[in-house]
């Protein structure tokens, strides 16, 4: 960097009129300044269209939203009435029809915020395991596990939604099998007991695929020369497994969980696209309970929406301060 | 790992597990191929996805009920506009990020990277508002200046990190020649940033090809809608009919497997990348 800073600072002196404040100073420091200057004038240029794009649609809209949440507006008259926090009343216990739905749309989350990371890590580990210890078609096989999460979106929603009709594949399948018991007559859809399992099964079928490439990814940074070494020197299957593989596989398997907890939390659009929170609200969750307030006809207090919706900003900023906090103490440990 | 390989039926047992998840796997996809080509009847019922006697029913109904061709343009020219703007925003930030000293830049970073946290949901209801006001509904403009800007915190992220790791004498040798810093970034980072570039702009090529929900909240008319709500449409009949919807969730589906099939090694490295940074 050396040389080009001093070969900068030369230009950039000699072309700007020199300020009093500057001249007051040792020549080098000023030059360093002008360097200094220069260079951020560039990058606040380098900034500007990023920077002009975010303050509109991100800052603007976040803090917007938040200036919302503590008024009532039914969306068509000029002004918003202040009503401090009784939004946040209102969702969670004063509206005797509003406050049970959000309830169960806070267990419904949670539901999926303990079943995706137990299910993605608990399938996404052992098949990477397996793949990594098989020399043929492992490539061809990882490029085939890997559709479910590039292709996730409306087309797969509607595939799955197809799957699960009474007349469905899921139900063929199973009475082709002789597992008649299993089949679900209303569809797997059609049921408030299997719906929510249903909804879940497809995020973690879409999510695995990402669980298999950074397991694998790690495991395969895993020299084989330390196998060997271990069992050099008596080391147990075991041993290896807790000493050499594991402490390897930890922080991929923290990132894995931190990762399906947002989109536990976040991923809204396939319960609207795949069950619209049904059949009788047993699929709906914080995040389609935001939507449903901000779109649906019947609320006519758009403040609530914004409430409810800076609630979930505020449970996934505290899920990864907390998630900073244990990657933190892991390596300071 | 390498003592699996030594034993037989553990060998046996690995393989039928695998091949067991790569049927859980490519299910669906076989069931839109086939369902696709399947009459309305032939689909329900059975639990293989192949038709028995193929039929291009489906694919014409959808073809004639939902102006494809105007879905197809819409969609197309929504998300390369949106991949061009993401590749020519983002990388002259992450420049500025990665290369360049000016006050409050982590400030500045930490604010861009802190919104990868927002929920989407939480700003859906704002950006229509905001759309409204600035007239950008029933506009491509009003789905792409959101998504674009979506696409901001994970492409600053992953560029960031490229560009950092290009060695610093390359900038020096460059400014040297007498290269402004524009030039350094045009004609030296950039060309060389090819994988990450790639990597960002897959990534949200099949997010922005995929978006629906906020394409479904500002566009109303017919003539401006995407593929995922033609889609959408096809489910309001009083009866659905299984085979349109899989042949018109097949058109959706592959061009998006046809991308990843060629730049598969782009995306794999980015999202792994995002595990050792």
């Amino acid at each position: 960097m050396g040389s080009a800073e001093v070969d900068a600072s030369a230009e950039a002196g000699a072309r700007r009129p020199q300020g009093r404040r500057a001249l007051a100073r040792p020549r080098r420091r000023r030059a360093a300044r002008r360097y200094g200057l220069k260079q951020s004038l560039t990058a606040y240029g380098f900034l500007a269209p990023a920077v002009v794009l975010f303050a509109i649609f991100g800052v603007y809209t976040v803090a917007y939203g938040f200036m919302l949440s503590f008024n009532r507006w039914n969306g068509l008259s000029p002004e918003w009435t202040w009503v401090g926090l009784q939004n946040f009343k209102d969702l969670f216990s004063a509206d005797p029809v509003l406050a049970p739905r959000v309830r169960g749309a806070v267990g419904k989350t949670a539901i999926v915020m303990v079943a995706l990371p137990v299910l993605v890590v608990g399938i996404s580990l052992p098949i990477a395991v397996m793949l990594n210890s098989i020399a043929r078609l492992r490539a061809t096989l990882r490029t085939l596990y890997f559709l479910p999460y590039v292709t996730a979106g409306v087309g797969v929603y509607y595939a799955w939604r197809f799957m699960y009709e009474p007349a469905g594949a899921v139900n063929s399948l199973l009475r082709s099998v002789g597992l008649d018991s299993l089949a679900q007559a209303d569809g797997f859809l059609g049921s408030t007991s299997t719906a929510l399992p249903a909804t879940i099964a497809v995020l973690v079928w879409m999510t695995v695929p990402l669980g298999i490439l950074l397991f694998l990814t790690g495991l395969q940074t895993i020299d084989e020369s330390l196998f060997e070494a271990a069992r050099v020197e008596g080391a147990s299957q075991w041993t290896i497994v807790r000493r050499v593989v594991w402490p390897l596989l930890a922080p991929i398997t923290a990132l894995l969980i931190v990762i399906c907890l947002r989109e536990a939390l976040q991923n809204f659009q396939l319960f609207l696209l795949m069950t619209n929170g049904g059949p009788v609200d047993s699929t709906n969750v914080l995040g389609l309970q935001v939507y449903r307030l901000a779109f649906d006809r019947g609320n006519n207090n758009l403040g609530l929406a914004s409430a409810l919706g800076w609630t979930l900003f505020a449970l996934a900023l505290a899920l990864s301060l907390l998630n900073l906090r244990i990657m933190r103490d892991r390596t300071r440990s | 790992m390498s003592r699996l390989r030594e034993i037989r039926p553990l060998r046996a047992l690995v393989g039928a597990l695998l091949a067991l998840y790569l049927i859980v796997s490519v299910y669906p996809f076989l069931w839109m191929l086939g369902g696709g080509f399947k009459s309305q009847q032939d689909v329900l019922g059975t639990a293989s996805p192949l038709p028995s006697e193929p039929t291009l029913d489906g694919v014409r109904a959808v073809w004639e009920q939902l102006d494809f061709v105007t879905l197809l343009l819409n969609s197309t020219l929504i998300t390369v506009a949106a991949i061009v703007l993401i590749l020519i925003v983002f990388p002259l930030a992450a420049y500025a990020f990665a290369v360049l000293d000016f006050p409050f830049r982590n400030a500045l970073f930490l604010l861009f990277v802190g919104a990868l946290l927002v929920p989407a949901v939480t700003v859906l209801l704002p950006i229509v508002i905001l759309d409204r006001e600035l007239g950008l509904i029933d506009t491509k403009w009003g789905v792409i200046l959101p998504v674009v800007n979506g696409a901001g915190p994970l492409a600053i992220l992953i560029l960031r990190g490229y560009f950092a790791s290009i060695p610093g004498e390359l900038r020096d040798a460059a400014r040297m020649e007498g290269y402004g810093e524009l030039a350094v970034f045009a004609r030296v980072y950039f060309p060389l940033a090819r994988p990450a570039l790639i990597t960002v702009a897959v990534l949200n090529c099949v997010s922005v090809w995929n978006e629906y929900v906020l394409p479904s909240v500002t566009l109303n008319e017919r003539d401006s809608f995407t593929l995922p709500l033609g889609l959408q449409n096809l489910l309001s009949q009083n009866v659905v009919h299984w085979n349109e919807v899989l042949a018109a969730a097949t058109i959706i589906v592959v061009p998006i497997i046809v991308l990843y099939a060629v730049l598969q090694r782009y995306v794999n490295a980015g999202l792994t990348g995002a595990v050792k940074g």
